[in-house]
């Protein structure tokens, strides 16, 4: 009887929790705008123009500091439904297709195959090979390889499906993702300019190397508009890798320890179809239905802004180092080491293809 | 079929697609 009158209870909770915390995200948003627009023409110490804090700094910055203040508050809880990251962060990347050109996708896109492809399969190998020299159970192994080598969240938790991983080894590794994320979106593009690499190269680099798709945006927009594009076409290309590698994980482990053997039907379960959206958009930008002279076009771009802060806002207010105390600093260790190691091969990797062989010409 | 977060973005997004073609609304108030 209890449970009957305490289920709805908790869903009208969660509803209000959810409305709530999206009002708190929206108000974040414009706290954010009002900052970036305030600072970027002036000029800051050492001569820094105000310019280079992008709007995803000021995003991440401020959903950091509200982390901390909802939290002593204990309100955070009541407002986490309404931190929607990863909706967010989907609809504006399904509005970014709309400035890319057919050609430049497919362009693009044969480079990043490549490129997703030795980089997914060296991260993976090395993080499963170095997570093993540290004694780590198989089943966080795999998580945390699919995380850092595809794409963070979302690749986690599809890997720790197909191999039955305990909920709290997703927790921790969607949390060292975070962690891990927010400070490669600023560094990344500092490093990219003190290389001096061109956009497009810089664009894949990020693809390639930052773990988190909203992270890998905001580096991308931080740096430059073809960088951005770039970076958000490598990263959704590797996606779509995901079902591939779940239904891989699936198998071995079942051949492993036994178990029913997984269908190939998971592969399109996991396949992000969003990334459709992406490239239905692109084809309505090829077509003329969406043009840069109109006000379409500045509609569409202007609402992917205010998605892509929502995204950044809610990286910032989601994170939580709670979880690394409850499993030590071995699986932060191996971690930190795959990200330097995956930063370090997707420079050459991006460079050798998006400088040589596949140069995107925006 | 169930309404997943992607389908629900592909909705979101092309309903702001769709919005943004009708060409209405003036963009000026979403510029960051």
């Amino acid at each position: 009887m209890s449970t009957t009158t305490a289920q709805p209870a908790a869903k009208q909770k969660n509803t209000a929790g959810f409305f709530l915390g999206l009002a708190v995200v929206l108000v974040l948003c414009f706290v954010a705008r009002y900052f970036y627009n305030i600072v970027k023409p002036m000029t800051l110490p050492g001569g820094i123009p105000g310019s280079v804090l992008e709007y995803p700094i000021w995003a991440a910055a401020i959903g950091l500091i509200f982390n901390y203040v909802f939290k002593a508050t204990n309100v955070h809880e009541r407002l986490v439904p309404g931190f929607k990251t990863e909706l967010f962060l989907k609809i504006g990347l399904i509005l970014l297709g709309s400035k890319v050109s057919f050609k430049v996708l497919v362009t693009a896109a044969g480079g990043a195959i490549i490129q997703g492809i030795i980089m997914v399969t060296c991260v993976y190998f090395f993080s499963w090979w170095l997570a093993g020299k540290f004694g780590l159970p198989d089943t966080l192994r795999a998580v945390m390889s699919t995380a850092v080598s595809i794409c963070g969240v979302s690749a986690a938790i599809a890997s720790a499906g197909a191999v039955l991983a305990k909920k709290e080894e997703i927790t921790y590794v969607t949390a060292l993702v975070i962690v891990t994320a927010l400070p490669l979106m600023v560094i990344a593009p500092l490093l990219a300019r003190a290389m001096n690499m061109p956009e497009p190269v810089a664009g894949a680099w990020f693809g390639g190397n930052v773990d988190t798709t909203a992270a890998v945006v905001g580096a991308g927009t931080i740096y430059g508009e073809t960088a951005q594009t770039i970076a958000s076409i490598v990263k959704n290309t590797q996606n779509v890798l995901i079902g591939v590698v779940a239904f891989l994980l699936a198998y071995y482990f079942v051949a492993k320890e036994g178990g029913e053997r997984p269908s190939a039907a998971i592969i399109w379960q996991r396949f992000p179809k969003f990334v459709l959206g992406f490239i239905i958009a692109s084809l309505l930008y090829t077509f003329g239905l969406i043009t840069k002279d109109n006000t379409s076009y500045d509609f569409v771009q202007g609402f992917m802004n205010w998605f892509f802060c929502a995204a950044f806002v809610c990286m910032g207010l989601e994170l939580s180092v709670a979880e690394f105390k409850k499993m030590g600093w071995a699986p932060v260790t191996v971690y930190l080491i795959v990200t330097v190691f995956n930063t370090v091969l997707a420079l050459g990797v991006s460079w050798l293809i998006f400088g040589w062989l596949f140069p995107a010409n925006l | 079929m169930k309404l997943t977060e992607d389908w629900l973005a592909v909705i979101i997004g092309f309903a702001v697609i769709i919005i943004g073609m009708l060409d209405f609304i003036d963009p000026a108030f979403l510029k960051f």
